[in-house]
């Protein structure tokens, strides 16, 4: 039986940047963060409160899953906004979507009742977008 | 008080710790930050992130030394030190029970398993990133 999900990608446009975003922006903690053998950074934030699922911020980069070519097409489609980062949970959707446009986040949705609570859509700063919910 | 109200109190406790790891640190004076008796501090703690400050603290402080004694060249006593230990055999035995095998041990296998000077192993992290991003199957 699988019992939880422990990690799960975003790819971002730049580590460094989206570390900050996450971080300085989102207020996540840095899971990992841990320079590989072949170049690679393993760098993995979390919400302070939930440590359980650690999402791996990737820069996809020609590799052995991805050609240049292929590597180059994600990255137009992360800054086109094609991909989401998911579901983030809040206990206070209006108030937390105040703080994170203070911070200088943008939304594309204002906090806007749902069937399943209360949802605002954001996007971080590689282009992936995001929903913050309050169930 | 309301429940955001308080996760910013706590919060503000959790980075103190965070941001001075390295130093001597005091459930009073990190209670402090959290404008809470050490007591309630504790237990509230307790309650929102599953374990206590002081395991919070050694878990911050194990995995900077993990990582300081695979990417530096610093000697055990010395990583001990910079992460907030005055005692080598306090932090030797607390990095046994976090990891699993004495500092020096960790540092001599992971460093044979790696093909680059200061860098982890491919093995230290999950399987499937290792093979979608480095292209290497676990042995």
């Amino acid at each position: 039986m699988i019992t939880s999900i422990a990690h799960a990608t975003i790819y971002v446009l730049n580590q460094d940047e989206a570390l900050d975003f996450y971080k300085n922006k989102l207020g996540f903690e840095v899971g990992d963060d841990m320079k590989v053998e072949g170049g690679f950074r393993w760098l993995t934030v979390h919400p302070k409160s939930n440590s359980q699922l650690q999402l791996v911020l990737a820069e996809p980069k020609e590799g052995p899953m991805f050609t240049k070519d292929s590597a180059e097409k994600i990255r137009s489609l992360i800054e086109e906004g094609a991909f989401g980062a998911g579901v983030f949970e809040t206990e206070n959707c209006q108030k937390t979507y105040e703080e994170l446009v203070a911070k200088g986040v943008e939304f594309m949705q204002p906090p806007t009742k749902q069937l399943y609570g209360v949802e605002a859509m954001g996007v971080d700063n590689s282009g992936n977008w995001f929903s913050l919910v309050q169930r | 008080m309301t429940t955001n109200y308080k996760l910013k109190k706590l919060n503000a406790g959790r980075d103190y710790i965070a941001d001075n790891y390295q130093a001597p640190l005091s459930l009073s004076d990190i209670a402090k930050c959290s404008c809470m008796s050490p007591y309630h501090f504790l237990r509230v703690f307790k309650d929102t992130y599953g374990e206590t400050p002081n395991e919070f603290l050694i878990r911050l402080r194990v995995e900077k030394a993990k990582r300081m004694l695979i990417t530096e060249n610093w000697n055990v006593s010395e990583v001990c030190e910079k992460v907030g230990y005055i005692s080598l055999g306090s932090f030797s035995s607390l990095f046994l029970k976090q990891v699993g095998m004495a500092p020096t041990l960790y540092r001599r296998k992971l460093w044979s398993l790696s093909t680059e000077v200061y860098r982890f192993p491919s093995q230290a992290i999950p399987a499937c990133y290792a093979y979608h991003f480095l292209g290497k199957l676990a042995n």
